[in-house]
């Protein structure tokens, strides 16, 4: 992990100035997913890189011990050991960046990988996911609930209630407070953008989030109607460049909820390209949340490697 | 890419760099194949390949050979203008509907062909984008099918030439040739180097569609010297051009006198404001600007205007965005000196220079280069180099961004940044542009009007308004033919006239001595700065009366109290024109006696008739300002969505020289068309027949028109067209002359370009042409409001 971020002293001048033009960010994300993207070797090393920026997520009311057991082996070795041989990556670490899971099955993603003898983070979604309606007792509990459980990754989600009414002083103190209860755990804030209603909206959460002092942005739980889509993407990391602007701490950016297919995977590589650059294409500051996108993935790179696609039972599960 | 194919899955795992990407050229290619990749003329519906021709070779980017173009010479011209003629009788014959088929045939032809034309285009590096072009062929299968259902009683010039640079798109290009067709022209056209293929293509894709064979003629040469000759010739009703102004300026000098108007969009090397105000979306506005201005194709060279209080941010973000950015490649090598000694001139001027990289040691490359803190006067934001360099210049308040816009000789376009609607639409209204993109730029599209303001051009391209170039009033007489005479154009109008010394006056009526008449300049009745008179003969050659004899410092004086109050009437509400307009009319019925009597002295005519011209002038002075608050403009709809609109603006100063005929009529028709538009006008009576123009004076004077807005100057017909040729803040000049008259002021007037409208007076001595202006037939009184005004479009493109 790079530095992390400090955070600031909330600047309200800066957020009332922030102005976005709605059609122009739409213009900007078709002209992303407009280019065109390099195909063989190139694809295969850029899937590789999105595995590498994947929390592998499980966020159901079933989950039990024995489904995020399997997605914890599934993370560590995410792409099948022959397909990475043949292409002389089998030596280079590909697994994902993180699992991420509820608080309550914390504990068991850390025993999972612990006997796996892996370092891979786990990553706890908190503080009254996906809604965060629930007392700030409780969700400050959450969060250092599961920090003792093992998590060092939170992925805490914002009153959407302070956002929408303009209370951005109380929505700071809010983000702040979950930022110490996280202690030395990283803390991801997911703005919940479909609920935000304007990108202008948009930007001033992500800039309150990190003066509040998050290390990543997130775009939904996953959970909102709508969930990471390029536009909102391309407001936040412009925010993202902005806070680094002028502050130069460096925060990360993390698409969640719909990302399925391993061509959005590579957009989403392009966009960080883009708009932040080569830096922001590590998984220190660019992960995807994602769960049925790696599957996908797979396949691409079996076919890159054996030139067919190949049925679904052929890859192992997650 | 060379040793690219070697990089292993992990060197790109760490390096994440773009791989290369290719597209397939295929279709292309094959139909290069087809015609064995020597192209020929596109005469009559056919390829054909005249013997014993220079060829010109067209290559790709890597300079590989594509193919090769004939050079026609002057007997293809004329087999083109032969077929031409016979297509236009064809094509014009058939009804709208029918053409309309074709067009729609053409659309679903084009659908199909599509990829190999985009594949072409990309070849040959002139962008042919299949949406695009697909657009324009359903736009103006609309306009074909509704000709005569919307613009009943005009019709089509005949056959137009179309002629471009070689830097012209191939977007401006079928601007023109599109909206032609659909009218029911016949169009030959002379593409520039990178057009030349992509035309060809286009050219069989319309006969496929069914066009009948002649109706467009596509004929290739060396340069523009070929659209030149196309022009000159006889069979051709109309030329137009769009590309370079170099090119542009050439085409209209060398066709001075042939008698064929031309037209002509500057389009390839204007330069456009691209103003981000503090209000704006930053973020988006760099975007924009990085998208647009470091194409190796440019559309135009823009000139970045930033407000100062967020100059720093906007800089900070331009440098994070270019710094991933690559060298672009040169159109030559040898321009790498020219963008060196810009770049240098620019820094020592006090820029600083913002690039994401050192130039590279190849000729050939040159990275994308922001030249920041220039000065508004310095060489690299006047005349730009080639090259990716985008010069960049601060501003105080939003008043000083729109007058460092509007302070340059072009006018196409510019693109404001900011989210104040107010802001937005003022800043419409003050820039002198033909087309203001808000929070966008280079948005095309058909239906938007394309027209230069300025040196830009002098016509309007798409829209309803891009077809009337392409047509005439079905009750006007297109203007004769007829070789250049020689017109010595450095003397043209010096030879003074000459003036009337004591001594040799013998009045008809000893009794009632000649009255001595004043001009009427800046609200004032005044003499000539000469001094001098000339007089005025009745139809008898009788001495009736005196004229001041004008000359340039009276046509400066004039333009000078024009430009003072043109501005403020062009603000006046269109009611408030009217009033003004209906108090002149009012004027001119209190004088209706004084005014009968003095055409009945000029020109001879009964009572009767001179009391009816005075009548019908009152009348149409009541048309015009009925008329002023009737055009109103309107809204377009695109396919993209936002708000288009498009609104007619006045040209600005006027000058007017009037025909023989009719001299009262005529005057108060041109004049009321002039200032009902918002334009100022300086007139040069008819030097035959200038009595009633100066009895006009005192209709003037008791009119509320503002001091100034209309002079009257008198004198030589060619001195006072000399002096308003080389006035230029004159904008257009409407001339009923001699043929020396409109070849210099075509020859004349194309630096900096006016708009003209040219009529040639011995004709209708001769019986033939000539104007009615008792006619006062709605199409006759829309040219005159066209050729008054000059069209702006809008787009803001909202979510």
């Amino acid at each position: 992990m790079s530095a992390r971020n400090p955070g600031m002293q909330l600047d309200l001048e800066w957020v009332s100035k922030v102005r976005v033009n709605h059609q122009a960010v739409l213009k900007r994300a078709q002209q992303i997913q407009a280019r065109k993207l390099a195909k063989k070797q190139w694809q295969a090393a850029w899937l590789l890189k999105a595995v590498t920026c994947i929390d592998l997520t499980t966020l159901a009311g079933d989950d039990t011990p024995s489904n995020v057991h399997r997605l914890c082996l599934k993370a560590t070795q995410p792409i099948r050991h022959d397909l990475l041989k043949s292409m002389d990556m089998h030596d280079k670490d590909i697994t994902t960046a993180a699992v991420c899971v509820y608080p309550a099955r914390v504990a068991d993603a850390v025993k999972s990988l612990k006997a796996a003898n892996s370092s891979l983070p786990v990553a706890s979604v908190a503080t009254g996911f996906p809604a965060g309606q629930t007392h700030l007792q409780s969700r400050l509990e959450e969060v250092r609930l599961a920090v003792a459980d093992g998590a060092s990754e939170i992925d805490i989600v914002i009153n959407r209630m302070l956002a929408l009414t303009g209370q951005w002083e109380a929505l700071y103190q809010e983000i702040r407070q979950f930022r110490e209860a996280c202690g030395e755990a990283h803390m991801k804030t997911i703005l919940a953008v479909g609920e935000l209603g304007t990108f202008t909206n948009v930007y001033k959460a992500s800039l309150v989030a990190m003066m509040a002092g998050s290390d990543f942005i997130k775009t939904s739980t996953g959970k909102e109607s709508v969930n990471a889509t390029y536009p909102v993407a391309v407001v936040m990391v412009r925010a993202i460049r902005d806070y680094f602007m002028r502050t130069r701490h460096k925060v990360g950016f993390k698409p969640a909820g719909g990302i399925r297919t391993a061509k959005d995977s590579l957009v989403w590589l392009t966009l960080m390209k883009e708009e932040l650059g080569d830096e922001w294409l590590r998984p220190d500051l660019f992960r995807l949340g994602a769960s049925t996108l790696l599957a996908d993935i797979e396949r691409q790179v079996y076919h890159y490697v054996n030139g067919r696609y190949p049925a679904y039972h052929e890859l192992p599960l997650a | 890419m060379a040793g690219s194919t070697s990089k292993t899955v992990y060197d790109i795992f760490q390096s994440m760099e773009y791989g290369p990407t290719s597209s397939s050229t295929a279709a292309a290619q094959s139909w290069l194949e087809l015609h064995s990749r020597s192209l020929g003329l596109f005469v009559d519906g056919k390829f054909v390949s005249p013997s014993e021709r220079q060829t010109r070779v067209v290559v790709d980017a890597s300079g590989q050979r594509l193919g090769s173009t004939v050079c026609a010479e002057d007997e293809d011209v004329t087999k083109a203008a032969t077929s031409a003629v016979s297509g236009f009788k064809a094509w014009s014959g058939l009804s709208c509907y029918q053409r309309a088929k074709v067009f729609q045939s053409f659309g679903s032809v084009l659908q199909r062909h599509s990829q190999c034309l985009a594949e072409l285009g990309d070849l040959v590096q002139t962008p042919a984008p299949a949406s695009a072009l697909i657009r324009l062929a359903q736009y103006y299968t609309g306009w074909a099918q509704l000709r005569d259902t919307l613009i009943p009683d005009w019709t089509p010039q005949g056959v137009v030439a179309v002629a471009v640079s070689d830097d012209c798109s191939l977007y401006s290009l079928l601007l023109k040739v599109l909206p032609a067709l659909a009218v029911g022209s016949a169009v030959i056209v002379t593409p520039g180097h990178g057009t030349a293929l992509p035309v060809l293509l286009v050219a069989t894709i319309f006969m496929e569609a069914g066009l009948p064979a002649g109706t467009l003629n596509v004929i290739t040469g060396k340069d523009l010297s070929l659209g030149i000759k196309v022009a000159q010739n006889p069979s051709i009703n109309f030329a137009t051009y769009a590309g370079n102004k170099m090119d542009g300026e050439r085409l209209t000098r060398e066709t001075a006198g042939c008698g064929v108007p031309v037209s002509c969009s500057m389009s390839a090397s204007a330069i456009c404001p691209f103003i981000v105000f503090e209000s704006a979306d930053i973020d988006s506005a760099v975007d924009g600007i990085i998208e647009t201005a470091f194409k190796k194709k440019k559309d135009c060279q823009w000139v970045l205007c930033v407000q100062e209080s967020v100059w720093e941010s906007c800089m900070d973000r331009l440098k994070v965005r270019m710094a991933a950015m690559k060298c672009l490649p040169l159109s030559a090598e040898s321009d790498r000196p020219i963008v060196d000694a810009a770049v240098q001139e620019a820094q020592q001027q006090g820029a600083i220079v913002i690039q994401p990289c050192q130039p590279p040691s190849s000729l050939s490359l040159y990275p994308p280069t922001v030249l920041s803190g220039v000065a508004p006067s310095c060489p690299s934001v006047v005349a730009p180099p080639p090259g990716p360099l985008l010069p960049a210049l601060s501003f105080r308040t939003a008043a000083e961004g729109l007058t460092i816009g509007n302070h340059s000789p072009h006018g196409l376009a510019a693109s404001i940044w900011t989210e104040d609607l107010i802001l937005a639409l003022e800043s419409v209204k003050s820039l002198s542009v033909g087309t203001v993109w808000v929070n966008s730029h280079s948005v095309m599209d058909p239906s938007m009007c394309l027209s230069g303001v300025k040196d830009s051009g002098n016509c309007t391209d798409g829209g309803r308004e891009g077809l009337f170039q392409f047509l005439r009033p079905r009750l006007s007489s297109p203007l004769p033919r007829s070789p250049p005479v020689s017109v010595d154009y450095a003397r043209f109008g010096s030879t003074a006239s000459r003036p009337v010394v004591p001594g040799e006056t013998h009045a008809a009526d000893s009794a009632q001595s000649p009255r001595s008449y004043m001009q009427f300049v800046a609200g004032k009745q005044c003499k000539a700065e000469s001094g001098s008179s000339v007089s005025i003969l009745a139809p008898d050659g009788a001495v009736i009366a005196y004229c001041p004899d004008g000359g340039r410092k009276d046509v400066r004086n004039a333009v000078e109290a024009a430009i003072k109050c043109q501005p403020g009437w062009r603000k006046r509400s269109p009611v408030a024109r009217a009033q003004s307009l209906y108090s002149l009319a009012e004027s001119l019925e209190l004088r209706r006696r004084d005014m009968a009597m003095s055409l009945l002295a000029q020109t001879g005519i009964q009572l009767e008739e001179a009391e009816m011209e005075v009548e019908l002038s009152i009348s149409r002075i009541c048309d015009w300002a009925a008329l002023c608050d009737k055009e109103g403009g309107g809204m377009q709809s695109l396919p993209q969505s936002g708000s288009a609109m498009s609104f007619a603006e006045p040209l600005g100063v006027v000058g007017v020289v009037l025909p023989d005929g009719q001299p009262l009529l005529s005057l108060v028709s041109l004049l009321g068309a002039a200032l009902a538009a918002g334009n100022a006008v300086v007139m040069v009576p008819s030097e035959k027949h200038p009595l009633p123009a100066l009895e006009f004076i005192q209709v003037l004077q008791s009119s509320t028109l503002p001091d100034g807005l209309v002079s009257i100057v008198t004198g030589s017909r060619d001195q006072l067209t000399h002096a308003l040729a080389n006035h230029n803040v004159v904008q257009a000049i409407w001339y009923w002359g001699s043929q020396e008259g409109c070849q210099y002021l075509q020859y004349t007037c194309c630096s900096p370009l006016k708009n003209l409208w040219l009529h040639c007076l011995e004709e209708r001595e001769a019986g033939k042409g000539g104007r009615d202006w008792a006619v006062s037939h709605p199409s006759l009184l829309e040219e005159m409001w066209r050729k008054a005004t000059q069209w702006k479009s809008v787009w803001i493109p909202t979510a």
